[in-house]
């Protein structure tokens, strides 16, 4: 059943590039080819792939149970969060309530879990702005 | 794709130096190799030679479009960087005229000055039977699907339309018959030149002088108005073959529109220091650049009747509606 | 003998303490820098740029420390493939294939040396090929016109099938997902946009290295939190180390291996536009189809380690090539390094050889110093790297997760990337519970790009007939190659397979 609600998304999402290929303005001087060839090929493998998938699904995966499902997205939520407060908080900052997120959510201890979070942000700060002089989020504190 | 590594990379090697004292970052518009890229190291170089900047100036290549990618990114992300300049050259103006810059005009960034002119060239293999211009040209009147020309730009970019000013002048009334292949840069056009996919070759001479050093492609024609001084004396010109085609490929900077008066007219004093210098000179003789004096509200001017002009072409040989 | 001099010649220079210390520093780095997901070979040469200028190093001396990263960050990304299933950078994407599942089997030290010896063994036999066939191989990528490469691009889709699933179907769709993803941003060829819904940063196009982290590193933070494996591995066993160096026969089982992928690798690394992935993907692909015959790839067979990574180190000195002899980069890294050599002042392209043969024979013999050096660091180092599967995934996931976003971030600075990745990452989980590859999404946003352009120029070339591309038999050879050895074998096998299931012959459906 899922491969073929998969079948049935991957022809949708082939529609939809063929589609997204026909608005393209082609300019006032083009290739033979032009712009919109290749694409539309793609779009046309990527529905007949999706056809196949449909008609002849795999066996079924093993889903998780609504818990894990929702485990999973508020990590995500909790990554996006993360990316938003990088410019708000800084790096070390972010990345500390990140990371002690991340491992407390993996059964560490919340205690242990901080000290992770702490680490591995001093550690990568260190690292990649220190050593390496990849500019990294700067928060108000600079850091 | 590896371009955009590139540019990853090259901003990271940029921001590692930003961390330290203020440096300059020049962003050439396309890959390394080409005449973009070639003008903002030389200069780069120069400048810091000259002590007219502290640190190293950050080359940036930033390929695609045209360099339409830069100009985006220079109006929509970088508007008011003043550490920031941006090669160019009549590629960009072309583009610019031809609205291929979707959303972008010309106003929207500051331009700053010119450092020199680099004449049109159009080469052949080492071995191909093709002697001239003319003679080129010709076969393209007869058969227009037997020549491939091979060149960095895009359709319809600069160097295409250096061809296709040849063609017209040559007499060949419809151009778009002319078959323009575009490679990411002028290095790769070359390399299918040498590989023979191609049959012609249409750039800037200082992207041919390496290949013609070593024998292996033949000038047939620079579109200057007279013989280039030096080690080009040799490349016959079109004008001399009967063939009326002018075509410069002036080169130069533009900053972002924001850019503080303060910031701009420093860079247009550093870039005219550089221009009066006598090592800038001998670069120039060099790499076949023939000379463009041309600063501030000077070269502001000159880029707008650059692009009305290039307009003005464009609809002559039909490619600009 | 005018080789073996000048290499003298090159060693004299390159043999200096300053020198050997730069290569020893670059090494390092290197290694960990490829090592890390999200900072490959390219950025991590470009990182160092501003080392070696600030040093006010002359030119030889920064173009050993910077190719000793370049090699030194080839070997470093299988580490992390084998180790943790992350590829370090995208060529080490081939080697979490059968090196996870060593480890998993309790191989990993012996994983992570034999690859490291075979990536010694193909950067070796690259470095000798670059000296003593330069001038041929330059001849030999001239054959290459935009009908070539086209071909070469539909070869390598083609291997995919044999790769990595077994629904054909699946493999085909990963591999158009990727290739339409390539697609999103502004035309090469004409300027134009596309698919880029009036999205800025959608210009410039997907950065690949935000879709390999977002989908391989970010989903399996999100496959351990599902099954809360906090304490083990994912499977719920914990992953013994075992011992540190091969046994002498894994080695001679595999020796033919690495041998057949350093010379497919090199020659995909002297084509411009392929590279070292295309190198590694094609090394792995061509060996499965060669020797898998009890179908032990993908299941932590030694000879699938061992191919890859000697097929990348190969390619990364092929790529070398075309950099220094046409002045025409064939891949991000040498890119790079070409950008460098042009601020040096040194003109890479056909006269370089003559020009500066000090410089290039400099280099030359800095690649076998950096290389052994990089045997000798890496060997004894596996017993360190093995230490990685002691930490507990709790500890170690989320450091991942956060070590790939900095990578990222700190090289472009955007946190639309950031976002984006966020994105592959929940593709990169959904996908691999529904049984679809990986691999071939990342070949095709690798390839897209190169591939669509050379279509388009060979049928320009043409005035629009496609037959151009089979119109030479160069390209002839490659579609036939794709079709007879890897699409036909397909449908043929399973006909077979069919077959031989009636007559109850399970040993004859394995020779096909």
């Amino acid at each position: 059943m899922s491969d073929r609600i998969f079948g049935a998304f991957g022809l949708m999402l082939a529609i939809f590039f063929a589609w997204g290929t026909l608005q393209i303005q082609e300019s006032f001087l083009s290739d033979t080819v032009g712009p919109k060839t290749f694409p539309l090929l793609i779009a046309s493998l990527l529905g007949l792939s999706s056809f196949a998938i449909l008609v002849r699904p795999g066996p079924e995966p093993v889903w998780p149970s609504l818990g894990r499902f929702v485990e999973i997205l508020a990590a995500v939520v909790v990554m996006v969060l993360y990316v938003e407060a990088l410019d708000i908080l800084g790096f070390v900052f972010a990345t500390t309530l990140a990371t002690t997120y991340l491992s407390w959510r993996l059964q560490s201890p919340l205690w242990q879990a901080g000290l992770v979070g702490v680490g591995t942000a001093v550690g990568i700060y260190v690292i990649f702005h220190l050593l390496l002089g990849l500019s990294l989020a700067r928060g108000p504190f600079g850091f | 794709m590896a371009f955009k590594l590139v540019r990853a990379a090259a901003t990271v090697a940029g921001l590692t130096f930003a961390t330290g004292a203020m440096a300059s970052e020049c962003i050439a518009p396309a890959g390394p190799g080409g005449g973009w890229d070639f003008t903002c190291r030389q200069v780069g170089k120069m400048l810091q030679d000259l002590k007219l900047i502290d640190e190293t100036m950050q080359v940036t290549n930033l390929e695609g479009g045209g360099g339409g990618v830069a100009f985006a990114e220079v109006v929509n992300k970088r508007g008011d960087a003043n550490d920031l300049i941006v090669a160019a050259s009549s590629a960009t103006a072309t583009r610019l005229a031809q609205g291929a810059y979707p959303g972008n005009t010309m106003d929207q960034v500051r331009w700053l000055a010119a450092v020199g002119a680099d004449y049109g060239v159009i080469a052949v293999s080492a071995n191909s039977p093709i002697q001239t211009l003319p003679e080129l040209l010709e076969q393209i009147k007869t058969d227009p699907t037997s020549v491939s020309v091979a060149g960095g730009s895009a359709v319809g970019g600069w160097d295409h339309l250096k061809v296709l000013i040849a063609a017209n002048a040559f007499g060949i009334d419809d151009v778009r018959t002319v078959k323009y292949i575009a490679f990411d840069g002028g290095g790769e056009a070359v390399t299918q030149l040498l590989a023979g996919s191609v049959q012609a070759f249409t750039g800037d001479i200082s992207e041919a002088k390496g290949f013609v050093d070593s024998g292996d492609i033949r000038v047939i024609a620079v579109l200057a108005p007279e013989r280039l001084p030096g080690a080009f004396a040799d490349f016959p010109t079109a004008k001399e073959q009967g063939v009326d085609a002018i075509g410069a490929n002036w080169r130069g900077f533009y900053a972002p529109g924001g850019m503080t008066d303060a910031a701009y007219n420093t860079w247009v004093e550093d870039i005219g220091a550089l221009y009066a210098s006598d090592e800038w000179k001998t670069v120039m003789a060099a790499n076949g650049l023939a000379p463009l004096d041309l600063q501030g509200a000077a070269f502001e001017e000159f880029v707008a009747s650059s692009v009305a002009q290039i307009q003005q072409i464009s609809k002559e040989i039909g490619i600009l509606r | 003998m005018d080789i073996l001099a000048s290499l003298g010649d090159g060693f004299v220079t390159a043999m200096t303490f300053q020198n050997l210390a730069l290569a020893l520093l670059g090494t390092f780095l290197g290694t960990m820098m490829g090592a890390l997901p999200g900072l490959g070979p390219s950025n991590g040469v470009a990182i160092l740029i501003p080392l070696a200028f600030s040093l006010g190093l002359g030119a030889t001396p920064a173009l050993i420390l910077l190719t000793s990263v370049y090699y030194g960050a080839m070997y470093g990304g299988r580490i992390s493939s084998i180790l943790l299933n992350i590829p370090g950078d995208e060529p080490a994407m081939m080697t979490c294939l059968d090196g996870y599942p060593m480890a998993q089997k309790g191989l990993a030290g012996e994983a992570l040396s034999l690859s490291g010896i075979a990536s010694f063994v193909g950067a070796f036999i690259a470095t000798w090929g670059l000296i003593l066939f330069a001038p041929i191989l330059v001849k030999f990528a001239l054959l290459f016109g935009p009908a070539e490469y086209f071909a070469l691009f539909a070869l390598a889709f083609a291997t995919l099938g044999g790769v990595s699933s077994t629904n054909q179907a699946k493999a085909a769709f990963a591999a158009m997902l990727g290739l339409g993803l390539s697609v999103i941003g502004v035309d090469t060829q004409t300027g134009v946009p596309r698919l880029t819904f009036g999205e800025v940063h959608l210009y410039d196009g997907l950065d690949f290295l935000v879709a390999i982290v977002g989908l391989f590193a970010l989903s399996e933070v999100f496959i351990f939190l599902e099954h809360h494996h906090g304490n083990s591995a994912a499977g719920g066993r914990s992953i013994k180390v075992g011992r540190l160096t091969p046994p002498w026969s894994m080695l001679k089982s595999t020796f033919g291996s690495m041998l057949r992928a350093s010379g497919l690798g090199f020659i995909a690394g002297v084509l411009p536009g392929a590279g070292a992935s295309l190198g590694s993907f094609l090394a792995y692909s061509v060996e499965k189809r060669l020797v898998d015959r009890e179908g032990t790839f993908g299941k932590g067979d030694p000879r699938g380690v061992a191919a890859p990574e000697a097929g990348n180190n190969a390619a990364s000195g092929g790529a070398l090539v075309p950099m220094l002899a046409l002045g025409v980069p064939g891949s991000g890294t040498t890119a790079v390094l070409l950008a460098v050599l042009l601020s040096l002042n040194i003109t890479p392209g056909p006269l370089l050889f003559q020009n500066n043969a000090d410089v290039v024979w400099g280099l030359i013999a800095a690649l076998f110093i950096a290389n052994f050096m990089l045997l000798a660091m890496n060997i004894p180092m596996v017993g360190i790297f093995t230490r990685v599967l002691l930490i507990p995934p709790r500890i170690l996931m989320p450091v991942v997760a956060m070590i790939s976003f900095v990578g990222i971030y700190g090289i472009s600075g955007s946190t639309f990337d950031l976002l984006v990745m966020i994105g592959f990452g929940v593709l990169g989980w959904v996908l691999r519970k529904l049984d679809v590859p990986l691999v071939p999404i990342i070949l095709g946003t690798l390839l897209g790009n190169t591939m669509e352009n050379n279509l388009r120029r060979a049928v320009t070339i043409s005035n629009g007939d496609y037959w151009t591309l089979v119109g030479s038999p160069l390209a002839i050879g490659l579609w036939t190659v794709a079709i007879v050895g890897f699409v036909l074998p397909l449908f043929i096998g399973r006909i077979v397979k069919a077959r031989m299931h009636e007559r109850g012959d399970e040993e004859g459906a394995i020779t096909d």
